[in-house]
């Protein structure tokens, strides 16, 4: 379990970053979806391998870490509204300069 | 009631901003059109006030915080909802959280105060002073708080609010700029998170204190190197650091003038707050090896800033590219890294914090005068023979940004030069010192083509323009702290002394 979810977190970032560096908008929008589940999953096995009993429950065993869980649904919720607000502000650059390729949003290149 | 007090400064921002939503009247939910010209009125002026009487509240608590902490020497520690330190989140604030943040809202104020004054469109929009509040909660909670994670949660709210701040921007380039400090800032987050989990794996805890403790016990942790390169690269982004600068000045440039003084003078201190923790804090052990990293990156912002100043065809991206250069100075006394040095850079911090925000809202009051709403000295040049207080105000500013006396600059810099010399740090010295001669060069070549060569064709200055209350208010506090640099001085020594022995930090935080 452990293994396959280092591979699961590698194969994640490995996506993430690659379609990160893409030059189309959409593209590099999911690329940042990608990142934002790899660092998640990252973050919750940092403590899903102390315990295999699930935590605050009634049942005997290690519990598993509850932290990891917590700081995941905080990310989320963050990561969610960061993903909102950058398709809103693509929306408007795209619209703008009527392409999907960042490589023509120069506006700002002087 | 006592340890409440560091909760102050972060709570009154926050329900202020919420508050101050109610109070927009019309504004959010009316959704009227914004027409250029308009005056505050209603709604928007009564939100205007709140937002600048919240401001005040918050920093009058902010510095009752820092007098506190520094008669007692011990700092205030708060444990939100009563859970013991390294299960709960705490709220700590020493000597270095208070004087920057009183640093901080002092600048947020005048922010304010310039944002009441100022003709652009974009403080007209409705959700302008609640997400200037927003952004003030985020730099001073992510200041005060003694976890890492809760720093992640602040440090997302200052980026969401700087970000929205500035695509409303009047600048027809806002949208591009944000949405590319927008992509920055989300990678900064992504490595943030990455270095609490390593950290989280390695040490089985996020809070600072704890990890100061746990860290040396077990220096060997596999992650442990990943997590320190991870809050490098995070802070350095926060603090557009050399390699990751070229976001910085766009976005300074294209943000409405009130919040990109606020951007590029205390915002930008949030990496100069991580890096002084993670040397004088987290990574005691580990610290010669950063500390030589921020050395050299520092020496090339400084060149590079400089560089890049000289060379720039607008105000206020001249004063952007400045910000990368005296960043720099900074990170350069954080490398040297002994007692007086630490001193220098929070002496810098802190002045540089007042020059800048005062000299972007001068070349801010510039362009609102201008024909065409810009700073560029294509436009502006000649124009400020009608605006002779405007000009003497940015002289003030530009010596002070060149550390020439009688300003707080010349105090910042000589106690610099004077730590280089007794740390025997000669090489990365005249480097910098070299360097620092082009902050003359950029700033007198500004003044000059605006106040001194004659006007351009066509170029009639408009009879009205922002306020110079803020920036006036921010030069007398420039030229204050020069000719009266006592004060300022030994606190920054006592903050120097106090941050040389992290026991005291740990103590505080954990008990016992």
């Amino acid at each position: 379990m452990e293994l396959l979810t280092a591979i699961a977190v590698g194969a994640l970032f490995s996506i993430a970053i690659f379609q990160l560096l893409r030059r189309n908008v959409i593209r590099s929008v999911i690329g940042l979806v990608l990142l934002s589940s790899a660092i998640n999953l990252f973050l919750l096995s940092t403590g899903a391998y102390q315990g295999l009993s699930a935590a605050y429950t009634d049942v005997v065993g290690q519990k598993s870490d509850a932290l990891p869980q917590a700081l995941i649904l905080t990310a989320i919720v963050i990561s969610m509204g960061g993903i909102a607000l950058v398709l809103s502000m693509l929306y408007i650059v795209s619209a703008r300069y009527r392409t999907s390729d960042l490589d023509e949003v120069k506006g700002l290149r002087h | 009631m006592n340890h409440h007090l560091v909760l102050l400064p972060v709570i009154i921002p926050l329900t202020g901003a919420a508050l101050a939503l109610l109070l927009g009247g019309r504004g959010l939910l009316g959704g009227r059109r914004l027409q250029r010209g308009q005056g505050l009125q209603g709604g928007q002026g009564l939100q205007a006030g709140w937002a600048l009487g919240v401001m005040l509240t918050s920093l009058a608590s902010s510095l009752w915080l820092l007098v506190q902490v520094s008669r007692s020497g011990q700092p205030v520690v708060f444990q939100a909802g009563g859970w013991p330190a390294p299960f709960g989140i705490s709220l700590v604030g020493d000597l270095l959280s208070a004087t920057l943040v009183v640093m901080s809202q002092a600048v947020l104020a005048a922010g304010i105060i310039y944002a009441l004054g100022s003709q652009e469109q974009a403080v007209r929009y409705p959700a302008f002073y609640p997400l200037f509040l927003t952004l003030a909660t985020g730099l001073t909670g992510a200041m005060l708080t003694g976890d890492l994670f809760n720093l992640f949660v602040f440090a997302e709210l200052l980026v969401f609010s700087g970000t929205i701040l500035t695509a409303i921007s009047d600048d027809r380039y806002g949208t591009e700029a944000a949405f590319k400090y927008f992509y920055m800032s989300l990678l900064a987050s992504a490595f943030l998170l990455l270095a609490v989990g390593s950290l989280y794996i390695s040490y089985g805890t996020l809070n600072m204190a704890d990890l100061a403790r746990r860290i040396p016990a077990n220096p060997g942790a596999p992650l442990l190197p990943v997590a320190i390169a991870m809050l490098l690269a995070t802070f350095m982004i926060k603090s557009a650091v050399f390699p990751f600068h070229f976001w910085q000045p766009d976005f300074h440039t294209a943000s409405p003038t009130a919040v990109s003084a606020m951007l590029s003078s205390v915002v930008v201190k949030l990496g100069v707050y991580g890096f002084l923790r993670m040397t004088s804090l987290l990574f005691v052990e580990q610290a010669p090896a950063i500390r030589a990293l921020l050395v050299g990156l520092g020496v090339v912002g400084v060149v590079y800033g400089g560089l890049g100043a000289v060379g720039t065809h607008n105000a206020k991206r001249m004063l952007a590219y400045s910000t990368l250069a005296q960043v720099g100075f900074i990170l350069v006394a954080i490398g040297w890294g002994d007692r007086l040095a630490l001193a220098a850079a929070i002496i810098f911090t802190f002045n540089h914090s007042l020059i800048k925000a005062a000299m972007l809202m001068l070349a801010g009051a510039v362009a609102s005068r201008a024909p065409v709403k810009t700073a560029a000295f294509g436009v502006v040049t000649g124009l400020g023979k009608s605006m002779p207080a405007t000009g003497a105000l940015f002289l003030v500013g530009g010596l002070a940004l060149a550390g020439i006396p009688p300003t707080n600059g010349f105090v910042s810099k000589m106690v610099l030069f004077r730590s280089g010399i007794e740390g025997g740090q000669y090489a990365s010295l005249a480097a910098v010192g070299v360097a620092s001669i082009l902050t003359l060069v950029y700033v007198t070549r500004a003044f000059q083509r605006i106040w001194w060569q004659p006007p351009l064709e066509g170029g009639k200055a408009k009879p009205t323009g922002d306020s110079l209350l803020a920036p006036a208010l921010l030069i007398v506090a420039v030229l204050a702290l020069g000719l009266w640099a006592a004060p300022l001085v030994e606190l920054a020594q006592a903050t120097a002394d106090w941050l040389g022995s992290p026991a005291g930090y740990i103590q505080a935080v954990l008990g016992g």
